[in-house]
């Protein structure tokens, strides 16, 4: 199962920092040997500023050795370091918490700016001094004392480029910390941001951009309580659906289980979550010649081959694959279960008779077991009236009678009225511009 | 040198026409004047004077005949003269006369006086006296003069323009001036004989005159010869060099390379004058070049050489002949090794002024940097090249064995881009370089991999290589690859358009159609392409074509259908495509356009099959029309089609009172449909599979294999949808045993149709059947769902006419450009979704390749990148 793990691919897109509990992760499921795993997790801490825990590493990959003095030199100049910067942005600390200043503190920043310094002699490169304390901080492992800072920060400076900066790594220390409704709402303003950047610099920064957002996005979505609700209406949108497309098919897995875990959407959801197993199978389709694993082959082989079998089989691979993802790991039951319901439907819809056994046999469940499983789908399903148990011969059979004429009319006519609606608006912006460029004529 | 010249003038004149004798004369006339003075005054002087060239000049042709006027007029002081004597002396006079109009450069007198010459040389004739050496002599210094006084106006013509100080002739002096040329050119013609004869050897000649008048007057003026032979070299040239070739240190010797850079100055002066003769400049600079000793001379030389053998053919229609274009070759690669060898030279399309007749060297002062900048450019030299070598197969009648011999030159001329290639990338000059990379590529994007290997094979022989070769690169892919990355990089657009059309064409080629399609889609090529050159349209065109082919190869049939719908849809695929032009039935085309129209043309070995082509797409609207056409039932529904030219050609079949045989591909795939629509699939297969044009294909087996397939699943489809109201139950595996098919196959097709509602019945798992549910419409219920399609379909069109107003390409919140428009963007996809017809028409509106690209999904309308 190795050659469906995701790590190799995902790290390059996260921070170093992100990248730990992945790594602990993969040591836990013996998918690679602990060692290489483990150097894997040295490598990465050597570059932090968290000697103590480098050098914790060091001693478990090479209990013999002795632990380098290089450690020790660093860890000493961590402490100088973290000394000089906190005394820096203490200083501005001091001021901002003063209740005062966070009274007299308005929505501008420019006028924010103007009044510390006219009080408290407060100037840019002094605030400057927050970011970087927060990104020490964030380098050796506080993170939520990174947190504070680069928050403080974000309120006080105009800097574009540090703002950025800091969001990203606000997000990150949330993500760290675990503090998902903060990180949520943080990843939203940066998605924000990232959207709405008409950038300067060539589009490929903002895919580069979008495609990191995505990666980190997993954190949040996979651990918030709505989080796969909001990832398919995030990564299902057109931008990010080519971003996926475009740079990292692999998302991919996630976009599908999401799909199959949202399979019953709750009340009130976009028409985008709504539709977005058709969606996902229309991409994971289109995109099989880049990515495949056993979560989209499922997919692929219910929806598009409708090879029941085959889904079957694909379907306890996936069981694997999610158990030892870092992110999915936790609803692997979950999605074994919606899974199992999206074949049944499947099969159902397409069957007359069904064979209770079989089905079963379908389902990875005994008989018994699977009696109980077609009666629980036929109350919950639309398809209840129609379906009935044969006991006797042990199926169902499922009268499914035609759709009458007057409702596919008015399926038909339902949207006209909206489009019409759509188009009187459309019109009427148009006049205001002032009438659109003349047709573009195909010459060759 | 001027000498050997003209001996070999004299052995080809006999054959050549007189005409062009002459104008040999005249041109070499020139050479010959000009060593005397040099050899006279000495090198620094005329190196010093050589800034002011029309000085020098000026002073020369007067310098050459002042002294000897001198030396005359005493003796003919003293002496008593016989009638023979005196007509001489009137002779002499005139010429004295001319003289001293050539001085002011009075061409009125001097015509005057000319043509009193020639009255007093015929009355010689009339008395049978020989014709005096003066006579032939002032020829020979007139003709010189006139040349040189023609030459000296162009200048002056040309530096009026830029400042207004020199003395362009008046109009009556410049009349008589271009009289006196024609009067000359009359007379020598007339004295041909003799003026050789005195070219060949002044004294020689005079001896034979005096001889001759000795014979009758003893009193002849022996002591003329004495003074005058100014004309003959100082060098002495030996008398009998005439026929003999010398060797080149012999040469080196008699010419200095002063003459050389004046030689070349005065073919280059002839250059693109009317009656100058191309194939003798030719050779002059060949042997110039056989006597070039130093870098800079050869570099000058070669330049010169390579413009006039391109110049060699003037008419634009026919092509350059093919041994004057390997010679070119030769010499361009030449060029670029002698270059390459001396980076102290640099070839340069634009520098300053510099003297055209001094021999430079980088270590003089006045070169900055120590770099010699020469005026000219190879890259041009290799874009002609390669262009003549295109229009030469374009010519070429493609069946014959002369365009196979053709062809193996594309060999030689690609290894001179290469080489052209390399010499750019060492010195760093990025401009030339995209142009020479892209003509690279051109050589290889569409060719297979056998024969880029043959042609790189080429290269790796050569001295000079390019760093991107296929031996460093590995695979052919690699190497066009890093051709293309290398166009990307650069800032020019129409090589970059260029560089992704050719990328995805060898994509394409190699079946990879998922990178060609993804490359296509994201280099949002299909939006701006309308507006691209011709040249740039056609390469798209192809390539999309090339991309259809593929998909077809690769068993997308959708895809394939989708992709070369809309060039079939136009019905002039081939003019599309550039390979042969367009018979338009209501329009004469000018020949100005059809001339263009034919230089676009691309040679026969580069050309997409189109008969295989128009099978590709039959047969891919084949597996997807037949089935559409069986699901239909109304008569209302069947006027849609998804495509039209296939649906006509059915049409046409269908009327056929008698079939015959199938003789042509069209005629084998009407009838394999017509069996496909009766569902018996093994004949359509048959019939499909026996279509000879497949061969021209590569992997034409797999194809064929891959096609049986798609007819025993389409055959199954088209089957149910056509038989489906004459059953109520059908046994599964009677279906799999009809189709061959496995029972799996045939499952998941119905299972795909009834979940797609293609289909109203449903399985049954314990008998293994499919049970069809088929409810009949009254008429009422019938027209309400038309009346409701037909409302739909007139929201739809309301739409679609709004999008054309807004903007074709734009559509009404398309883009959803920032926050503002999404919303707008999705509902729009939305519905795009739910209605396929519109994307169709929408893309119609947009042109080729763009339907094509939405067909796909709408990735593309927002794909970052």
């Amino acid at each position: 199962m190795a050659e469906f793990d995701l790590t190799k691919r995902v790290m390059p897109y996260l921070d170093r920092h992100l990248s730990f509990p992945l790594l602990v992760h993969l040591s836990e499921t013996n998918l690679f040997a602990v060692r290489d795993v483990q150097i894997a997790q040295y490598e990465l801490a050597k570059g932090t500023n968290m000697p103590d825990y480098a050098a914790n590493l060091f001693s478990q990959i090479y209990p013999d050795q002795d632990v380098p003095q290089e450690f020790e030199q660093k860890r000493q100049n961590t402490l100088l370091t973290h000394q000089r910067l906190q005394d820096e942005a203490q200083a501005v600390l001091d001021v901002i918490e003063n209740p005062d200043v966070a009274q007299a503190l308005r929505q501008d920043k420019e006028q924010n700016l103007q009044y510390l310094k006219d009080n408290y002699n407060l100037t840019l490169d002094q605030i400057t001094a927050l970011y970087h304390f927060g990104q020490f901080q964030y380098s050796y492992g506080n993170y939520s004392g990174a947190a504070d800072y680069l928050y403080h920060f974000r309120v006080l400076s105009t800097d574009n480029d540090l703002n950025t900066s800091a969001q990203w790594g606000k997000l990150a220390s949330d993500i760290l910390s675990g503090k998902w409704d903060a990180a949520l709402q943080e990843l939203d303003t940066l998605r924000e941001s990232i959207d709405s950047r008409s950038l300067p610099g060539p589009a490929l920064n903002q895919l580069h951009s979008r495609t990191w957002l995505l990666h980190w996005s997993l954190f949040v979505y996979f651990n918030h309580e709505q989080g796969r609700t909001l990832l398919l209406e995030t990564f299902l949108s057109p931008v990010y659906l080519n971003t996926i497309q475009t740079s990292c098919p692999w998302i991919l897995r996630y976009l599908a289980a999401a799909a199959v875990l949202g399979r019953a959407p709750p009340a009130g959801a976009s028409p985008r979550v709504r539709n977005a197993l058709r969606e996902v199978i229309k991409v994971v389709q289109m995109e099989e010649y880049q990515y495949q694993d056993p979560i989209t082959a499922f997919l692929k082989e219910l929806y598009v081959e409708f090879d029941f079998e085959a889904a079957q089989r694909e379907l306890s691979r996936a069981e694997h694959v999610l158990g030892d993802d870092f992110f999915l790991g936790e609803f692997s039951a979950d999605f074994l279960d919606n899974a199992r319901y999206l074949i049944s439907e499947a099969y159902c819809r397409t069957h007359q008779k069904i064979d209770i056994r079989d089905l079963s046999e379908r389902l990875n469940l005994s008989p018994d077991e699977g009696e109980k499983w077609i009666v629980n789908l036929i109350r919950e399903s639309r398809m209840g009236a129609d379906a009935k148990i044969d006991l006797d011969k042990n199926v169902i059979e499922i009268f499914r009678p035609a759709v009458p004429v007057y409702q596919t009319v008015i399926d038909k006519t339902r949207g006209l009225h909206l489009r019409t609606s759509g188009l009187g608006t459309a019109i009427s912006r148009m006049g205001v511009q002032g009438g659109g460029e003349a047709p573009a004529v195909a010459v060759r | 040198m001027s000498r050997f010249f003209r001996q070999a003038d004299d052995s080809d004149s006999s054959e050549s026409s007189d005409s062009e004798d002459e104008l040999m004369s005249s041109d070499d006339e020139a050479p010959i004047a000009r060593p005397a003075p040099a050899a006279k005054t000495g090198m620094d002087q005329f190196l010093a004077g050589g800034s002011s060239d029309s000085d020098s000049s000026d002073s020369e042709s007067s310098d050459d005949d002042g002294p000897d006027s001198d030396d005359d007029e005493p003796q003919q002081a003293v002496r008593i003269m016989s009638a023979q004597e005196k007509r001489l002396v009137e002779m002499e006079a005139t010429g004295k006369v001319m003289e001293n109009a050539l001085k002011i450069n009075d061409w009125v007198a001097i015509s005057n006086e000319f043509d009193k010459l020639v009255r007093m040389i015929q009355r010689q004739h009339n008395v049978s006296e020989p014709i005096p050496p003066f006579y032939v002599k002032t020829l020979v210094s007139l003709e010189n003069s006139v040349n040189n006084a023609l030459a000296k106006e162009k200048e002056a013509k040309q530096e009026k323009d830029s400042k207004k100080t020199s003395k362009v002739l008046n109009a009556t002096n410049a009349k008589a001036l271009t009289a006196m040329k024609q009067k000359l050119k009359k007379s020598v013609k007339e004295y041909e004989t003799d003026v050789n004869k005195y070219n060949t050897d002044p004294e020689a000649f005079e001896k034979e005159y005096s001889d001759l008048v000795a014979q009758s007057a003893p009193v002849a003026p022996t002591d003329k010869a004495g003074p005058r032979p100014v004309h003959t070299d100082d060098k002495g040239e030996p008398d009998d060099d005439g026929f003999k070739s010398v060797g080149k240190g012999g040469k080196a010797m008699q010419f200095s390379s002063e003459v050389i850079l004046k030689n070349l100055q005065a073919v280059q002066e002839a250059r693109g004058k009317k009656n100058t003769d191309r194939a003798e400049q030719i050779r002059i600079l060949e042997k110039l070049l056989e006597v070039a000793v130093t870098a800079y001379q050869r570099i000058r030389v070669l330049l010169a050489l390579v413009s006039s053998r391109f110049d060699y053919n003037s008419s634009v229609a026919t092509h350059m002949p093919i041994e004057l274009w390997l010679s070119a070759q030769r010499e361009v690669d030449q060029l670029v090794a002698i270059v390459a060898a001396h980076p102290a030279y640099s070839i340069q399309e634009i520098t300053e002024d510099y003297d055209e007749l001094k021999e430079r060297i980088p270590e003089d002062p006045e070169e900055k940097g120590g770099i010699v900048r020469i005026r000219g450019s190879i890259i041009s030299f290799v874009d002609r090249l390669d262009d003549e070598f295109t229009k030469s197969l374009q010519n070429i009648d493609p069946h014959g064995t002369e365009y196979i011999d053709r062809l193996k030159d594309e060999k030689v001329l690609y290894c001179t881009i290469s080489r052209a290639q390399a010499f750019y990338e060492n010195t760093n000059q990025d401009e030339p370089l995209g142009r020479v990379i892209m003509r690279r590529l051109e050589h290889i994007y569409s060719k297979p991999d056998a024969v880029v290997q043959a042609l790189e094979a080429a290269v790796e022989v050569s001295d000079i290589k390019p760093n991107m070769r296929l031996a460093s690169q590995g695979t052919t892919s690699g190497l066009i690859h890093s051709l293309c990355v290398y166009l990307y990089k650069s800032g020019n657009s129409l090589l970059r358009t260029r560089a992704m059309l050719s990328h995805i064409y060898h994509h394409a080629l190699h079946n990879d159609f998922h990178t060609a399609r993804d490359m296509l889609l994201m280099s949002h090529l299909q939006e701006s392409i309308h507006s691209a050159d011709v040249a740039t349209q056609i390469l798209y065109n192809r390539t999309v074509v090339q991309l259809g082919l593929c998909a077809f190869r690769c068993g997308l049939i959708k895809e394939a259908q989708a992709t070369l719908q809309d060039i079939f849809t136009t019905q002039r695929v081939k003019e599309l495509l550039a390979q042969g032009v367009h018979q338009q039935r209501f329009q004469v085309l000018s020949p100005e356009q059809e001339k263009a129209e034919k230089q676009r043309q691309l040679p026969f070995h580069m050309h997409i099959n189109t008969e295989l082509l128009e099978a590709a797409f039959l047969v891919s609207s084949m597996l997807i029309e037949i089935p559409l056409l069986a699901s239909i039932d109304s008569d209302e529904l069947k006027r849609k089609a998804i495509s039209k030219p296939f649906r006509r050609l059915l049409d046409f079949a269908d009327r056929q009172v008698f079939t015959g045989p199938p003789e042509s591909t069209r005629d084998h795939i009407m009838q394999a449909s017509k069996a496909l629509q009766d569902g018996e699939w093994e004949q359509c297969r048959d019939l499909i599979q026996s279509i000879k044009i497949w061969s021209l294909m590569p992997e034409a087996a797999a194809v064929k294999e891959m096609l049986a397939k798609r007819i025993q699943e389409q055959g199954l489809r088209t089957y149910l949808f056509t038989y489906a109201p004459h059953y109520s139950t059908l046994s599964l595996s009677l279906l799999s045993r009809t189709f061959s098919l496995p029972l799996r196959t045939v499952t998941s097709i119905v299972s795909k149709m009834i979940w797609s509602e293609e289909l109203s019945a449903s399985l049954d798992q314990s008998g293994g059947v499919v049970v069809f549910h088929r409810i009949e419409l009254s008429r009422a219920q019938q027209l309400a769902q038309t009346i409701a399609d037909k409302v739909g379909a007139m929201v739809e069109q309301n739409e679609k006419a709004l999008d054309v107003k807004m903007g074709g390409t734009g559509g009404w919140g398309d883009r959803a450009d920032g926050n503002k428009g999404e919303k707008r963007g999705e509902q729009t996809q939305e519905r795009r979704g739910r209605g396929d017809r519109t994307r169709g028409a929408r893309g119609g509106a947009r042109g080729r390749g763009a339907r094509f690209a939405q067909g796909l999904g709408n990735e593309m309308s927002s794909r970052p990148g």
